[in-house]
This record gives C-alpha cells, sequence and structure tokens, in this order.
C-alpha cells in the first residue's frame, strides 16, 4: 500500500455513511440511485442476507465436519485393535487339569489347584520403575564402556552415571547378596505403556489392546476375570493405597477402613500420593495389624512424576529413588515371614520420563520378590546375579498374574496368557524341576482352556491354532511319559519346556489375533473420508464464482442425503440383524449424504473449472500437500517431518520472493521482498526450537528443554517469554501502522492487554522456576497458588475481555479534519479516514492476538517464543499475500496448514503419544477438571494449528478493500481450502497406516501420525467453523455497520 | 549495456527483457557447448567416491577443476555481457582484427569477463546460497565447510556462465531473481542446478544408511544433474520460454 492511500479521502469511499456528509453536491446526485431506499432498511437488509448467508455456510462446513468425524470414528473402531472379553471365571474347585501328584483341589486355605506358598502379600507398583533404574551403573556399564571407548575414542558415549542411576539399590542388593530370599528380574510392559493398561494386564495376565488405550482419562470397572476380583472371591481383605486408578478399575473390592486412594493425574505433585501410601502402609505391616488384611496394593506413583516434570536426569529422581530405596528397606525389615513382597514398575519411561509408547525404555520395567521364608531358587547357578540390562532373562508382566495366583493359593485368573516364573517355583536349591513343571502344566491348561473358550465364542477355525495345539499334544506326551518316578530328569525338563513352548506359542497367536483389524470398517471409514475428501476440493478449489451462492444448495442437499441415508441405514440394519447396526446406519448416511452434496456439481457443472491448477501457486500447493502426503508411507518422511516442513516453508519463501520482484509497483514489490525475506528467515529462527523424537536420534539436538533427558526449562529460556512479550506486541502494532489502524480498541488491546498478558505468562514461567528450584524454601504453596492465579488471569484476559473487546469493538478507524486554505485562500475542510484500507484485516487479525495470547500462556518458555514467531510469520504471510494479490489462491491456505504443522513440532511436540505435554493441564489448574483439562491440554497441543486455522480468514480480509463484494464467498473458499489441505493429510496418513498395518514401525510411527492427522482434522474443522468463520461474522457485521454491504 | 532500458517500474506494460542468450556462432561453440556438461558431469562422476568418503575436503579439491570447465565454456561458447553474438560476429570481420591480436582480443573481451564473472560469484553468489542453504535446513553449528563448499558448487555451476552473460546489471538482475528472463541454456542451467539441489535433498532423511546420503553429497549430485539437464532443456526445448507465475 503506498502511503497515499493510508489518508483516504472520505470523498473515495462509497456506500452509506452516517457520518457527515461532506461529499460535493455532484456526488451525492450521482449516488442517490443507489441509495433512493433508506439507508437503515437497506442495511438492516442486508445484514439479514449476510447472516443467512453465513449461516448456511457455517451449516456446510458443520456437515463436513460431520462426515469427517464418522469416517475417523469408522476407521478408528476397525484399527484400534479390539479383543472379545469371555466372562468366564477361572473356579477353585475346578482345575484346568487333573491334579498332578493327587493334590485335592479346591481348598482356598491350602491352595486351589497347586499348594500355596504364602498367606500374605503386599504388591507394591513404583510407577515407572524403569530396569536400569535397579542395577547398579558400574555393573551396566563396567564392561561395556571400554570397548566402546577402545572403538571409538573420539565419540565415547556419555557413560557418567545419571541422576536415575544407583539411587535405589537395595532391590538389585538383595537380590544379589540372598538369591534366596529376593529376585530382580526385568519386567516386560506390553504396549501401550499407560498406567491403565498395565495394571489391566498386570491383574488380567492377559494383553490389552488399543481400544482400551481411549479410555486412561476415565477408566471403567473390569469386568473379566482377574487376580483381585480371586482375592475377593475367596474372601481375601485386600487394602489399597495409593493412585485412584485401581478404584476405577475395581470398585469396591478393598476394605474400605484401610484403603487410601489418591488422585492420579496431578503429575506436578511429586510427594502427596507417595507419602499417603508410606503413611499408611507400615501401621499395617506391624504384628497387631496384621491380622486385618490379606494382600496390600501400594502404588507409589512419585518416580512416574518425577519422570513426567523433570526427565530421569534430574536430582529430584535421585531424590524420590532414594525415598524408595528407604521405604523398602524398611519393609524389608517388617514384613512378617508369611508375607511375600512384591515390588514392580508397571512401565519405564523414556529419556525425557515420558511413557504411553512402545520403546525399549518404556517397557523395561522392574520385578523385585523378596521373602524371608528363602524359596526363591535359580534355575542354573550362572543366574545368580541379577541380569545387567533388560534384554538378558525378561520376563512379561503378563507373567505376574499365574506366578501370584499359586503363590497365594488361587485359581489362575480364565484369561490368563501368563507362565509362572521360575525362580519363584524352582526351590532355594534351583533343583524343584518338577514342581516347575507342574505349575506350568497348571498355566498351560488354563491357557488350553481358555483358548478353546476364546476359539468357540469367536467361532474361529481349528487350523489357526493347529501348531499350537501340537505344542499342546507333545507337552502331555512329554508329561505323561514321565510315568510314576517323577525324579529331576531330564525328562522333567523336557516337560516344562515343552508346557512353556505351549504357553509361549499361544501368547504369539494370541498377539497376532488381536492385531487382527476389521477390515470392512476400516475400508468403509476411508471411503468417507474420500468421499467427503472430493467434495471439499471440488468445493473449494474446482467450483468457480461465489461460492455463498451456492452452498444453500450444497447444504440442503447433503443434510437431506445424511438424513435419508440414516433412516434407509436402520432400515437395513433392521433387516439384516447380523451385521453391526451402527456400521451400516454410518455408512448409508455418510455416502447418501456425501452423494447428496456432490449431486449439487452435477447440477451446477457449468460452474466448474478445470481441477488442474493454472498456475504456480495451485501447483506449488498440490505439489506441497501431496509431497507430504505421499512421505508418510515412508517412516523416515514420517519421522523427519518437521525438517520437510521447513524445507517446504522455505521454499514457499523463495517463491515469494521471486513473486514479488515480479511485481510491478515498486512499493509492492518492496514491501513483498522485505516480508517474504523475513518469514523465511523466522521460519528458519524458529526451527531452532526441536523436540527429537527417539528416531531421530543421533541426528537431532533437542532444544526445547534444559536438556534431552529434561522436561524442565533451562533459566536462560525464562528469557523467551518476556522477549516475546516485549517484542511481539510492538510488531503486531506496526503491521497496523502501516495503514494507520493503529486506532482506539486496537491500541487498548494491543499495546496494553496483550502486551500485559503475555508479560503475566512470562512471570508465570518465573514463578514456576522459583516454585521448581526451591529458590524461597518454605514459599511453595503461596508460590503455587500465585503462578495459578496468574496463568487464569492471562486466560480471562485473553478469552474473556479479549473476545468482549473484539465482539464490540467499531472497526479500527479514525477521523481527522485537516482545515487548510485554497488556493485563493479560502478555508477548505479535507476529511480523511485512518485505517480505511485495512478495515476488514485490522479488525478481524484483532482476533487471531486473543488466541494468541491464550495459546501462549499455555506453551513452556520455549514454545511461547515459537508462538511469538508464529504470529509474527503471520502478519508477514498476510502482507505477501496482498502484496503479491494471493487472496483467492491456494496457497495462503495451505501455507497456514504447513505453518501450523511446522509450529506443532516447534512448541515441543512430535507425532508421538509420549511427547503429549500433559502437565500443561496443571497451569492453571491445581487438579484435573473437565471439561477444562482436556481443552486446556488441546491448546496446548494444538495450539499452532488453530492460530493458523483462525489466521485463514485474515488471508481474505487484509487490505480487503471495504466495498468488495463476495467477500463472504472467498472466505468459504479459503476456509474450505484450509481444511481440505488437513483433510488430505488425514486421509493420506490413515490410509497408510491401515495399509501399513503389519508393518514394523506401525505403532510407534503410523498409528501415532494417523491419529494426530485424525485429532488435528477434527480440532481445525471445529477452529476454522467456530472461531475463524463466526469472528469474521462479527467483523464483517460491524464494518458494514459503518460502511454497509459490498455485496 | 546499451541494449537494456531500464524500464520504468511502475509502468504498465511489462519491462523488457533480454533475449534469450544465443550461443556464438562458430564451430567450436557449437560443439564445446555439447561436450562441457558431458565434462562437468564427468568431473563429478570421477570424483564421487571420494566425495561420499570425505565431502568436505573433495568439494574443495574440485573446486578448482569446475571453475576452469566453467571459465573455459563461457569463454568459448559464450557471448560476454555487453555483446550479442551477431553484432560481435559481424563488426570484427576484417577491420578490427588487424590491431589488436586474435589472442589479446580473446584475452580482454572473455578470458577477462570470466575472471571477473568468478570473482563474482565466489564473493556475492556463495554467500548468498550458503545462506539459502542454510535457510533450508542445513546445519548450522557444525559442517560449516561442507555447506560453504557446497554454496560454492552451486554458485559456480549457476551463476557464473549467468553473471559472464548478464553482467551486474541490476534491473537484469531483478529479472533473473524474478524468473523473467526467457530460458535459454545458461538460464536454464541457473535453474536446473537450483531445482536440481532441491531435489537433492529428498533422499536425506531415509533411513538406507548409505553413506551417500551424507551432508552435502545429494545437494550436490542433485546440482550437478539439475545443471546438465536444466542447460540442455534449456539450450533446446525449452528455448525462449518464459515462465509464468500467474
Amino acid at each position: 500500500m503506498e502511503n497515499g492511500e493510508v489518508f483516504t479521502p472520505l470523498s473515495e469511499i462509497t456506500g452509506q455513511k452516517a457520518k457527515a456528509k461532506v461529499d460535493p453536491p455532484k456526488q451525492q446526485a450521482q449516488r442517490l440511485p443507489a441509495t433512493k431506499t433508506d439507508p437503515n432498511k437497506a442495511k438492516k437488509i442486508g445484514q439479514v442476507h449476510f447472516k443467512a448467508a453465513h449461516g448456511i455456510i457455517v451449516a456446510f462446513f458443520t456437515f463436513i465436519l460431520i462426515l469427517h468425524v464418522l469416517g475417523i470414528y469408522l476407521f478408528t473402531s476397525g484399527f484400534l485393535l479390539t479383543r472379545l472379553v469371555l466372562d468366564h471365571k477361572s473356579d477353585c474347585a475346578v482345575p484346568p487339569i487333573d491334579s498332578a501328584n493327587k493334590y485335592t483341589a479346591g481348598n482356598a486355605e491350602k491352595g486351589c489347584w497347586h499348594p500355596k506358598t504364602f498367606k500374605k502379600a503386599v504388591v507394591i507398583i513404583v510407577d515407572a520403575l524403569r530396569y536400569d533404574f535397579t542395577v547398579p551403573f558400574g555393573e551396566q556399564f563396567e564392561t561395556t564402556d571400554v570397548s566402546s571407548i577402545a572403538n571409538d575414542p573420539a565419540g565415547a558415549p556419555p557413560v557418567a552415571p545419571r541422576h536415575f542411576h544407583d539411587a535405589i539399590p537395595i532391590l538389585y542388593e538383595t537380590a544379589k547378596n540372598r538369591p534366596n530370599n529376593a529376585f530382580l528380574l526385568p519386567f516386560i510392559a506390553d504396549p501401550p505403556t499407560t498406567t491403565l493398561q498395565r495394571l489391566k494386564g498386570l491383574t488380567t495376565g492377559t494383553l490389552p489392546t488399543f481400544i482400551d488405550a481411549g479410555s486412561n482419562f476415565a477408566g471403567t470397572a473390569i469386568d473379566e476375570d482377574n487376580l483381585v476380583a480371586q482375592l475377593k472371591n475367596a474372601s481375601k481383605r485386600i487394602v489399597h493405597l495409593g493412585d485412584d486408578t485401581w478404584h476405577a478399575l475395581f470398585p469396591g473390592y478393598f476394605e474400605p477402613n484401610l484403603t487410601h486412594a489418591y488422585d492420579s493425574f496431578n503429575v506436578w505433585d511429586l510427594h502427596t500420593v507417595d507419602n499417603g501410601v508410606t503413611e499408611h502402609i507400615f501401621p499395617l505391616l506391624k504384628a497387631e495389624n496384621t491380622s486385618k488384611w490379606d494382600v496390600i496394593f501400594g502404588h507409589y506413583l512419585g518416580v512416574d512424576h518425577a519422570g513426567h516434570r523433570y526427565g530421569p536426569d534430574h536430582p529430584a529422581m535421585t531424590a524420590k529413588l532414594n525415598q524408595m530405596d528407604g521405604v523398602f528397606r524398611r519393609m524389608i525389615e517388617e514384613v512378617d515371614d508369611e508375607t511375600l513382597l512384591v515390588v514392580m514398575g508397571d512401565h519405564g519411561m523414556d529419556a525425557k520420563g515420558d511413557h504411553g509408547g512402545e520403546s525399549d525404555d518404556e517397557i523395561q520395567a522392574a520385578l523385585w520378590m523378596y521373602s524371608k521364608k528363602g524359596l526363591f531358587g535359580r534355575t542354573d547357578s550362572a543366574y545368580a546375579t541379577p541380569p545387567v540390562n533388560a534384554k538378558v532373562r525378561p520376563v512379561g508382566q503378563i507373567d505376574l498374574v499365574p506366578t501370584l495366583s499359586l503363590l497365594l493359593g488361587m485359581p489362575i485368573p480364565f484369561n490368563n496368557l501368563g507362565k509362572p516364573i521360575e525362580e519363584a517355583f524352582v526351590g532355594a536349591k534351583g533343583t524343584g524341576l518338577e514342581n516347575l513343571a507342574i505349575v506350568n502344566r497348571l498355566a498351560a491348561a488354563q491357557i488350553h482352556r481358555y483358548q478353546h473358550e476364546y476359539a468357540k465364542a469367536r467361532g474361529l477355525a481349528e487350523s489357526t491354532r493347529s501348531t499350537s495345539l501340537a505344542l499342546w499334544a507333545t507337552a502331555n506326551e512329554a508329561w505323561s511319559s514321565l510315568g510314576k518316578s517323577k525324579g529331576n530328569s531330564v525328562q522333567m525338563k523336557n516337560a516344562y519346556e515343552a508346557f512353556a513352548a505351549y504357553q509361549r506359542d499361544t501368547l504369539s497367536i494370541c498377539r497376532a489375533l488381536w492385531a487382527r483389524f476389521d477390515i470392512p470398517r476400516m475400508l468403509s471409514g476411508v471411503a468417507i473420508l474420500a468421499s467427503s475428501l472430493i467434495v471439499l476440493a471440488l468445493y473449494a478449489r474446482v467450483l468457480h464464482g461465489d461460492r455463498s451462492e451456492v452452498t444453500p444448495v450444497f447444504f440442503t442437499r447433503g443434510a437431506i442425503g445424511l438424513v435419508l441415508g440414516a433412516l434407509f441405514g436402520f432400515g437395513v440394519a433392521f433387516i439384516l440383524p447380523g451385521e453391526p447396526k451402527e456400521h451400516i446406519v454410518i455408512v448409508s448416511s455418510a455416502i447418501s449424504g456425501v452423494v447428496g452434496a456432490a449431486s449439487t456439481f452435477y447440477s451446477l457443472s457449468y460452474r466448474l473449472m478445470s481441477p488442474i491448477p493454472n498456475n504456480i501457486w495451485g501447483w506449488i500447493s498440490v505439489i506441497f500437500t501431496l509431497a507430504l502426503s505421499a512421505g508418510f508411507a515412508a517412516n523416515s518422511f514420517t519421522i523427519w517431518e518437521d525438517e520437510i516442513l521447513l524445507h517446504f516453508l522455505t521454499t514457499f519463501g523463495v517463491l515469494a520472493v521471486i513473486s514479488s520482484f515480479r511485481q510491478k509497483h515498486v512499493a509492492d514489490r518492496t514491501l513483498g521482498i522485505y516480508h517474504s525475506i523475513l518469514f523465511t528467515v523466522l521460519t528458519r529462527v524458529a526451527s531452532f526450537s526441536r523436540l527429537c523424537r527417539e528416531e531421530q536420534m543421533p541426528y537431532c539436538k533437542s532444544t526445547y528443554y534444559a536438556s534431552a533427558l529434561s522436561t524442565t526449562s533451562a533459566p536462560w529460556q525464562l528469557i523467551i517469554p518476556a522477549v516475546a512479550a516485549l517484542l511481539i506486541p510492538t510488531f503486531i502494532k506496526s503491521y497496523y501502522e502501516g495503514t494507520k489502524s493503529y486506532q482506539h480498541n486496537a491500541t487498548l488491546w494491543i499495546g496494553i492487554a496483550l502486551r500485559f498478558g503475555l508479560m503475566l505468562s512470562a512471570a508465570y514461567w518465573v514463578l514456576d522456576a522459583a516454585d521448581d528450584s526451591d529458590w524461597y524454601p518454605g514459599w511453595e504453596n503461596i508460590l503455587r497458588t500465585t503462578k495459578r492465579l496468574v496463568a487464569q488471569i492471562v486466560l480471562a484476559i485473553s478469552l474473556a475481555f479479549g473476545y468482549s473487546i473484539y465482539n464490540w469493538s467499531k472497526p479500527l478507524l479514525n477521523i481527522i479534519i485537516n482545515e487548510s486554505t485554497d488556493e485563493v485562500g479560502a478555508p477548505k475542510e479535507a476529511i480523511t479516514i485512518l485505517g480505511y484500507a485495512n478495515v476488514y484485516g485490522s479488525r478481524y487479525a484483532l482476533l487471531v492476538t486473543i488466541w494468541y495470547l491464550a495459546v501462549a500462556v499455555l506453551q513452556k518458555p520455549m514454545g511461547a517464543g515459537s508462538i511469538g514467531v508464529l504470529v509474527w510469520q503471520l502478519f508477514s504471510l498476510f502482507e505477501i499475500i496482498d502484496t503479491n494479490n494471493l487472496r483467492h489462491s491456494s496457497i495462503g491456505p495451505v501455507v497456514l496448514g504447513l505453518l501450523g504443522s511446522f509450529h506443532f513440532f516447534k512448541t515441543g511436540h512430535q507425532a508421538t503419544l509420549a511427547s503429549i505435554q500433559w502437565e500443561s493441564a496443571f497451569i492453571p489448574l491445581a487438579k484435573i477438571r473437565y471439561p477444562w483439562t482436556p481443552v486446556i491440554v488441546i491448546l496446548n497441543t494444538f495450539g499452532a494449528q488453530i492460530l493458523c486455522a483462525v489466521a485463514v480468514p485474515a488471508l481474505v480480509l487484509w487490505k480487503e478493500k471495504p466495498q468488495k463484494k463476495g467477500l463472504l464467498g472467498m472466505l468459504a473458499k479459503a476456509v474450505a481450502t484450509h481444511m481440505l489441505f488437513y483433510a488430505t493429510i488425514n486421509l493420506a496418513t490413515t490410509m497408510w497406516a491401515g495399509h501399513l498395518r503389519r508393518h514394523l514401525m506401525l505403532y510407534r510411527v503410523f498409528m501415532p501420525r494417523f491419529m494426530l492427522g485424525a485429532f488435528v482434522l477434527v480440532v481445525v474443522d471445529v477452529v476454522s467453523i467456530f472461531v475463524g468463520l463466526w469472528g469474521a461474522r462479527m467483523s464483517i457485521l460491524s464494518v458494514a455497520e459503518v460502511f454497509g454491504f459490498g455485496g | 549495456m546499451a541494449t537494456i532500458i531500464n524500464a520504468n517500474a511502475t509502468s504498465k506494460t511489462p519491462p523488457s527483457t533480454a533475449p534469450p542468450v544465443e550461443p556464438l556462432n562458430n564451430d567450436a561453440a557449437r560443439l564445446y557447448t555439447h561436450i562441457h556438461p558431458v565434462l562437468v558431469l564427468s568431473l563429478y562422476a570421477f570424483s564421487f567416491s571420494s566425495l561420499v568418503a570425505d565431502p568436505a575436503s573433495t568439494l574443495l579439491n574440485t573446486l578448482a577443476p569446475l571453475a576452469i570447465l566453467q571459465i573455459a565454456y563461457v569463454a568459448v561458447c559464450l557471448p560476454p555481457t555487453g555483446g550479442t553474438p551477431t553484432i560481435r560476429k559481424q563488426k570484427p570481420g576484417e577491420k578490427r582484427s588487424r590491431v589488436p591480436s586474435k589472442l589479446e582480443n580473446g584475452l580482454n573481451g572473455k578470458i577477462v569477463p570470466a575472471f571477473l564473472s568468478l570473482l563474482l560469484t565466489a564473493l556475492a553468489a556463495t554467500p548468498l546460497l550458503t545462506a539459502i542453504l542454510v535457510l533450508f535446513g542445513a546445519p548450522v553449528t557444525t559442517h560449516h565447510p561442507h555447506t560453504l563448499l557446497c554454496g560454492a558448487h552451486v554458485a559456480l555451476l549457476s551463476t557464473l556462465p549467468l553473471v559472464y552473460v548478464h553482467g551486474v546489471n541490476g534491473e537484469t538482475w531483478r529479472q533473473v531473481v524474478a524468473l523473467l528472463l526467457p530460458i535459454d541454456e545458461v538460464y536454464g542451467g541457473l535453474i536446473g542446478t537450483v531445482v536440481g539441489a532441491w531435489l537433492g535433498a529428498v533422499p536425506i532423511p531415509l533411513d538406507w544408511d548409505r553413506e551417500w546420503q551424507k551432508w552435502p553429497v545429494t545437494i550436490v549430485t542433485g546440482a550437478y544433474i539439475g545443471y546438465a539437464v536444466g542447460k540442455l532443456l534449456g539450450g533446446t526445448l525449452l528455448k525462449g520460454k518464459k515462465i509464468m507465475f500467474d
């Protein structure tokens, strides 16, 4: 914009004006025909028209949103694995196979299927106790580090002890020094490594499936057979202390007077749960209280929380592990002879202290058992010391269930797939092979019974389990060939191994079986997503002319199709009762909705253009989107998505420089080149904020936190939010001042409220650091309350105060009257309107800054910097789009999609479950509160995509003339294109995840990326419609209040 | 510079652009313009294994041979800045060849501009292209010689002939950057090199564990191949075409 246009003489402005009439009478006369009707009435009619047209567009996009949700739902329900839960329960009196040694089953006092070993048990779960925490550093690295240094003198691995090393030696010491009293083994979790899933696995002895993964926030009771239920059945008194997830899983199972549960999700609180468990567990171990209970389940959370909050390599972790060490030393002393003490981790943690996935560090937990009876043994003298790492002699977490069941004389739960742990049954001398064979025979027989029932219930053919049946037969042969002379012979060992082989084989069959996908559902989901994508693509890019005129037809036909399809689906489901109803109804309604909407294109075929892009920007948009989508088929490209996005964004920046150089007007050219270079450089600056995923190692260095092994920020990073608070509002202001749009409410919001809010959010992190590092001992509670209050104030400034300003703000205009004299000396009044050149854009962009504040306060310090850069880039992008006249092009919305995805990575996220910053929920809140907690986590996780989605209408509105016709149609086009970008990415990741469902990297790479793509699509749809389009409505209405409707 | 009119930037008619560069109209030029890309690619192929083994020193060692090849190419095949081949062909005839000797003429008219182009390429284009490589994600804290030498190779391939034929006129260079010039073998070489280097980034993230995936081998490879392809297409199929943005 040239300077002259900034001061727009009022005479240039057409339309109805409520302000002083300064037009020369001649012009007034010319315009008379247009304003013949009462201007107020015309305005009112215009308003009604606009609101109706806008409402229909919102409805149409909501229709698209519904299609997306239906498609994602169907695919997900077929893709996330499901397992049929059998209701059968094991019965104490009914062993799965005839008893060995003439043992009479059925007496829970002596032991149901097998003589019991212990009367009582104390089972302690130390959440996220990784195996290498428990093994002394010297044992783990003594041998390996010499050779690795010799091989690679320059790049010797960092073998110095970390904070998590040697902090809990008690488990290793006892297992090594008193092997008959204790043993320590690696304890491998089946992914997903979230606590709820792990507890299910640890009590039922079966494999969790992914359909459970979604229910982690609201646990549901376990209704299949499990150890806790068996104990309860046998009238054992069970006490639970600690993590309250147990109560969601086992409601009403525990002794109410002795049980104490604590909130499990406040990951910033390291001590409440642990201190509570310790406080209540030791009195119970006293001799006078031991008669009150039979089994105690204690669940410590401090280690896990220390990991989430600080990462494993932090003094807080050392302190926590030391505390645990002390607890177990005390327990060893206080526990009586009849009691079995079990300590275990339910999962591990990755290098940053998070978990959920299936990397080695996440699945390798520790298991330690102790008793004063001295009954434990090793099958081989070489096993005397505990394994140096988790690759050596690991046991599965499902093995705990048969082990504990038999040790406590309980029947093995019906669905169990694990095998009894050798060390617990082989006897102190390590010679009890007979016992080992017997318990394995029992476990295998129970598995056999379960497999039989499962095959029956699922209608599986015998052939699928023919190998395992053969193994079962072999094992039984080996057993019966033992005859009467059941000594410690090679035969005995063979029998034991044969039963173990059957268990192993069945387990692998079950893994494969439950990795079975519901292909028809997945295909239906993909079909819905693909067909809705085609409708959206045609609507966004192929349709010609004003979309607001034709959208009513699309919406009506789509909605009618949806309803008719649903009715038809109900009918079909009624006729065919065998098929799953919801699948039929969803498919028929969604497909018929798509067909309904698509039929409009047939009627409007004269308005369709060629789908082939007709300029370089169209091509580059298509190439960016399709290249990214195709790349998700390769795990490497998925892993390195952040770098690919950098490459694409820089490519756009370079093309924008080239295009700016082509501009005819020097002002456009200069401004365009400046902002293009700025945009590109800022992209690169933001790219320094990195949080590497495991697979990117060793080519990536995390900078998001203080170190790669931590989730706290370095002290210097606290400067970043403060710098952003100082600079970003100033920069935003400069974009407003270019068109003299920095007027009344903009000065109030950008100049004061936004800056103040950003300052507060910078202050939040200083308070947080003060609390974290104990700068002011004794003031923790005040610090904590204050910092939360600060965060709440910022959110209130943003979403309450900011939205109020936005809603009631007049267009950012100002009128100045210049009194001067003309050539003859007569006084002359010249009225100029400031801010006229960007009346729509300046008004709307306030919304971007409002959401900027809300998103920024929920980011870590480094993320606040990244989001600040993003906002700066957004304004540069508006200028690039304006100076290169690309309002109608697809490039703007597509670049916003790339930019949002890029800054997703730059705010410390990755396409992995472990990178979700759950702890951000506690920035403004002390505990979990619905619905706020999920909203906060979404704002933290998808903050960048949300901001970019809010910015889409600004691409169209920035520096657009108030008289512009068809603005609403342009908005619909831009928003549709933006949604189209994410819908394409979502379809691609969905299809790849479905196609590569047997790929080794499915759970590590493709499935998390699919989940991310689906989640982002829904979030972006919702934000585009209810924030973007709705905000544009407010903005346009308020501008029309002054200038009337252009169209 | 007489041929170029500095167009009024705000005028409505698009500013006139230089015509596509014609290689010199003699047998040596016509022959060598085809031999040159083969030589350049041979240089690349010859040094490939050592490039993979030790990128930085190989890139440094091949810099001089590449510069010589490029200088030879522009001196033999291309009209230096300020003159078009037709003018150059008509004027010398018999009149001029008497006064300055042929060698002297060649030296003044070709070798000096060629070396000036080399100087400009080294001082201006190399830092600029290196900066662009960094913007595209080249490592900032490590591999400095690698990135700089990669930038130098891209600059030698893409920019040296362009400086030789177009000189340093600001408006011409605006058009160069704006992709407004008609395509010829020199401009095609530039575009091919840049596009090739861009595509060269594609295999880097793949988990093939190949030695040649290391920085900046693939970029250099893309640049060399892109140069040869771009020069060929620019001189033949796409000659005289213009790049349209809208």
